[in-house]
């Protein structure tokens, strides 16, 4: 008799029934029920990793085309003298924190179990014997690769175009493998101090901060990076005159900024609905076609109708504001409005997405104007952008969330958005949470950028910046459209105007006096 | 998979209750596990295809980029861009609704307006943004027929009206339950007995985009230096990156395995319980018969092309290579896959000969999108009325004995009578709201730009300046290719001014 697989054989049950007052044959007719159950049992739990696993994957594939986005949207926002410069560090943001983050990165962040700061069981540093005793399997760590790259990809469009190559990898290294892991850990853990998933039942305010795929951990920690990488070196030569009015640096290709937009637009699909991590959870037997693959459907919603709205909203305030309609700024404008969603996409109803995506817009815009009044010089907007939007972004979440989509995602029953009659619990926390992140990013990556600079290894020479680094340091311009341009051959090249490496006739002013 | 506690006992003898019981319980939950893993799938596979569609929003901007002159690059983008974010907008708010609102009558729907009630036994959020991404393709089409000389305002009205209303009515009649050319029309009362075969939207999708296209570019006339004033020879107006028009076509080709594959809308359906025949079979059947349609239309046309006009050209190779997906679209998941060579032979002879009529006819358009996507769409859905195989149309649309397929496979003439009715019914909706709309507009002086704009290009006068600056000492104005443009007394248009 084949108790091996899941069919039945009615002529074997048959005979150990025929018998059943006979405990013997009772009891072997159980037996035989049960095991084809557990059977049945087991090729369930198999499918079930199966789907869940094909669901992160792709997801994290997803996620990781947000970074030949951010590639081709800082390509396309410098000048084209300094190309090759900012995809190589988008390049080396993520190759460098594969092998940071595999090595410690990933442990210090979910190693479990640990305490509330920092992850540390010798069992996730390199991934030495996972996935065994961790709930999760190598889909989840490749999943949360392509998170922290993407933080470490935001930081180094506050500082393009005047930064030290070394530079840029010691700040990538250290954000993807230490700075981040350690944000992620204390909001996305089962063990992390302020996170809604802490399994010890001592949530933050009774509520832990929600922040589901990162306007905090990832957004912000990025942007407010990016911000100390920026104020410490000072703004590009040339963006603010002597009289303080602000110049335009206008970045070489506009084909290259929509590509980037959709292609982070089209990554963000994994990056929201993706953080669920499995999709094959029923939520109510009542109604059997609602489950957790209905939230993630909800999620995707709510992260477009996010970006839609705040490009609109850009496109409109744009052209009345600056008098005509213009592709970039709406470009920035619906990435802050997903930046934005990203706290709360899986939490709030879809109505609620529009209202953020709107204000996110005007959040940007906010921003944008204070960086100019303070001169402050971001090439990508991405302090303003990541930090601001996604600030906006929990604060959105305190407000908003609603009761019925926490208690689900969360299981349980939690304090939620303050407008929608939850108190002011998750708002307090989600406070915390702002606060907490731009005092931890300032305490590790602010030194780091101060220390660098006063070793001379943070800005570039001012010939440098006027040549143009792809000149001086990557080996030729990033184009050549008719053969006499392939100035690779011929030192510094006739194109970008001939530079002495000694005497200028118009050397600029010193960043900082600008 | 019920299990009746009452059946079993008797069954089972004295004691027999409660092993009844236990035995029936395992059984529900080992149902509610496979309902559970059915949906779970079933979204996993529509959402990922929904991500795949909305690719082709990327992939389109990118070909009208390359497709069009370096001097209104930040235009045609921008407008792609809004295409997508205004139909989300208006796709929530009442164009789903309007498509797929249910119960509802024959010509439009009326539930589900901002995703009221959703979600449904039968509907998701995964297929509101499936079908979100469709309605924003559809709007996409219409913005290259009238690229480099429409007025930005007139884009947004055009695309509001299209992605909200005029296309979602057109999804209704053939894709919803209640649509009177529906063939899944839950009445049983099909058109024809059989409904339009329109998988995945050749008609739906291609030609509504395609055949807005035409009244706008109709009624804008060509573009300024298109066809010379005297003898009315066509001047080819060249796309200013032939790898954004290659990046944006593969993007595309990439996008439609969801367009197609992912029209299903499931794929955890068995056609024949036990074994390897299910819905994931036809799933990747059609995937197969999609690629084999555009390969086959670019081969067509990269040999037509030599032929015709001397050498190997990549643009027009992309182009017949999308007519073929646009052909297949159609009846995709209903034919063999030897005959979607058949339709990407013809859909590339089509185009062809399309584009020739449209020279004829001095008719212009800078992305060929009323021919391509409005005529191969149409050939596609005469293709779907002659190869149709019944044991397909069965498996897709549900079993009908009887129930007519394709002529050429000797199924009679009733699809292609419903095919025709289709074409004729589309194309007379969209010339009554869209043609209406585009005149209107003009009337209004609200769509096409000035000559000066045109001269210029809209870059410059509208949207900040040029799109691309390779060297620091660029002004905007003087960049590679292109001269000085000094502000002129106006010239009419379509008249001998030559373009930069």
């Amino acid at each position: 008799m084949d108790t091996a697989t899941t069919t039945c054989a009615a002529g074997d049950l048959a005979v150990l029934l025929s018998s059943s007052s006979n405990s013997t044959s009772s009891l072997a007719a159980a037996t035989f029920l049960c095991s084809k159950f557990t059977n049945i049992s087991n090729k369930l739990s198999d499918t079930t990793y199966a789907v869940d696993n094909t669901y992160l994957l792709f997801s994290a594939y997803l996620v990781f085309a947000m970074q030949l986005g951010f590639a081709m949207l800082c390509a396309g926002s410098v000048r084209a003298k300094n190309t090759m410069n900012i995809m190589l560090t988008n390049v080396l943001d993520a190759a460098a924190g594969a092998i940071s983050y595999y090595l410690f990165g990933f442990a210090f962040a979910f190693g479990t179990p640990s305490n509330g700061f920092i992850g540390r069981h010798h069992s996730f540093f390199a991934l030495s014997s996972y996935p065994e005793r961790s709930g999760a399997d190598f889909s989840f760590f490749l999943y949360q690769w392509a998170f922290a790259i993407a933080a470490a990809g935001i930081t180094s469009g506050s500082i393009a175009e005047r930064t030290q190559f070394v530079a840029y990898l010691i700040y990538s290294s250290f954000l993807t493998g230490f700075v981040y892991p350690t944000v992620s850990h204390w909001f996305w853990s089962s063990d992390g101090w302020a996170s809604a998933t802490r399994s010890d039942n001592n949530l933050l305010f009774g509520s832990g901060a929600i922040d589901f795929a990162g306007s905090g951990v990832v957004h912000m920690v990025g942007g407010i990076a990016g911000l100390w990488g920026a104020l410490v070196e000072g703004p590009r030569i040339g963006r603010f005159d002597r009289s303080g009015r602000s110049v335009a640096l206008r970045g070489h290709s506009a084909s290259l900024v929509v590509l980037g937009t959709f292609l982070l637009w089209f990554g963000w699909y994994g990056f929201n609905p993706g953080s669920f991590l499995t999709i094959l959870k029923s939520y109510d037997r009542s109604r059997p076609y609602y489950g957790q693959w209905s939230a993630v459907g909800r999620t995707a919603v709510t992260t477009t109708l996010s970006g839609c709205t705040a490009a609109l909203t850009t496109l409109f305030s744009k052209r009345l504001l600056a008098g005509h309609w213009n592709v970039t700024d709406v470009c920035n404008g619906l990435l802050g409005g997903f930046a934005a969603i990203t706290s709360g996409c899986a939490v709030v109803e879809p109505w609620a997405a529009i209202v953020c995506g709107f204000m996110a817009s005007w959040v940007l815009i906010g921003f944008n104007w204070l960086a100019k009044k303070f001169k402050y010089d971001d090439p990508l907007e991405a302090a303003q952008l990541h930090g601001g939007c996604g600030a906006w972004g929990l604060i959105f979440t305190g407000l908003f969330a609603t009761k019925e989509y926490v208690n689900e995602v969360y299981s349980g029953d939690w304090p939620y958005g303050l407008l929608m009659g939850g108190g002011g619990k998750l708002l307090a926390a989600q406070i915390v949470q702002i606060i907490v992140i731009v005092g931890w990013v300032t305490v590790t990556m602010g030194p780091l950028f101060y220390g660098l600079h006063k070793m001379n290894l943070l800005r570039i020479s001012t010939e440098d910046e006027m040549a143009g680094m792809d000149m001086t340091r990557h080996g030729g311009f990033a184009y050549a459209y008719n053969d006499e341009d392939d100035v690779s051959t011929k030192p510094w090249g006739q194109m970008a105007g001939k530079v002495e490496p000694t005497s200028r006739s118009s050397t600029p002013t010193p960043p900082s006096t600008v | 998979m019920s299990c009746s506690a009452t059946d079993l006992a008797v069954l089972l003898g004295p004691n027999a209750t409660d092993a009844a019981n236990y035995i029936c319980s395992q059984l529900g939950d080992v149902n509610n596990k496979f309902i559970d893993t059915n949906f779970a799938i079933d979204n996993t596979y529509l959402l990922f295809s929904a991500y795949l569609v909305f690719s082709m929003q990327l992939g389109f901007a990118m070909l009208c980029a390359g497709s069009v002159r370096a001097k209104n690059t930040m235009n045609i983008m921008l407008t792609n861009v809004l295409d997508a974010a205004a139909g989300g907008l208006f796709y929530y708010l009442f164009g789903y609704a309007f498509a797929f609102g249910s119960p509802s009558n024959g010509f439009i729907g009326k539930h589900y307006f901002g995703l009221k009630d959703i979600p449904t036994a039968t509907a998701d959020y995964s297929n509101f943004l499936y079908q979100w991404a469709f309605a924003i393709a559809a709007a996409g089409i219409t913005s290259g027929s009238i690229a480099e000389r429409t007025q930005f305002v007139a884009y947004l009205i055009y695309s509001s009206f299209l992605t909200g209303f005029v296309y979602p009515v057109v999804s209704h009649w053939f894709w919803s339950v209640d649509g009177w050319a529906s063939p899944i029309r839950a009445d049983g009362d099909l058109l024809f007995g059989t409904g339009a075969i329109d998988f995945a939207g050749s008609g739906v999708v291609h030609m509504v985009g395609g055949i807005a296209g035409l009244w706008g570019a109709l009624i804008e006339g060509p573009r300024i230096g298109r066809f010379d004033g005297n003898g009315g020879r066509a001047i080819a107006l060249r796309g200013h990156s032939a790898s954004l028009v290659v990046l944006g076509t593969f993007l595309l080709w990439f996008g439609w395995y969801g367009f197609n594959p992912g029209s299903f809308n499931k794929i955890a359906v068995t056609y024949q319980t036990g074994t390897y025949n299910g819905q994931w079979s036809a799933v990747g059947r059609t995937a197969v018969t999609t690629t084999l349609a555009g390969c086959t239309a670019a081969l067509t046309t990269l040999f037509g092309k030599r032929l015709l006009s001397g050498h190997w050209n990549v643009t027009d190779v992309c182009n017949g290579l999308l007519g073929g997906f646009a052909a297949i679209t159609g009846g995709c998941s209903v034919v063999e896959p030897w005959a979607a060579i058949v339709c990407g032979l013809v859909a590339a002879l089509v185009l062809l000969g399309f584009n020739k009529l449209a020279e004829k006819l001095r008719y212009d358009d800078p992305l060929e999108a009323a021919q391509l996507h409005g005529g191969c769409g149409a050939w596609g859905l005469i293709f779907t009325a002659l190869f149709a195989k019944e044991k397909y149309l069965n498996e897709v649309y549900g079993n009908r004995p009887g129930r007519p397929y394709g002529l050429f496979l000797g199924g009679g003439g009733k699809l292609l009578g419903a095919q025709l009715i289709q074409i004729l019914v589309i194309t007379g909706w969209v010339s009554a709201t869209m043609g209406t709309l585009f005149f209107i507009l003009k009337k209004v002086k609200l769509l096409r730009i000035s000559s000066e704009d045109e001269m210029a290009g809209m870059d410059m006068t509208r949207h900040g300046g040029f799109a691309y600056m390779y060297f620091d000492d660029d002004e905007s104005h003087k960049a590679i290719q292109l001269r000085r443009v000094e502000h002129r007394s106006p010239s009419p248009s379509g008249t001998t001014t030559t373009p930069v």
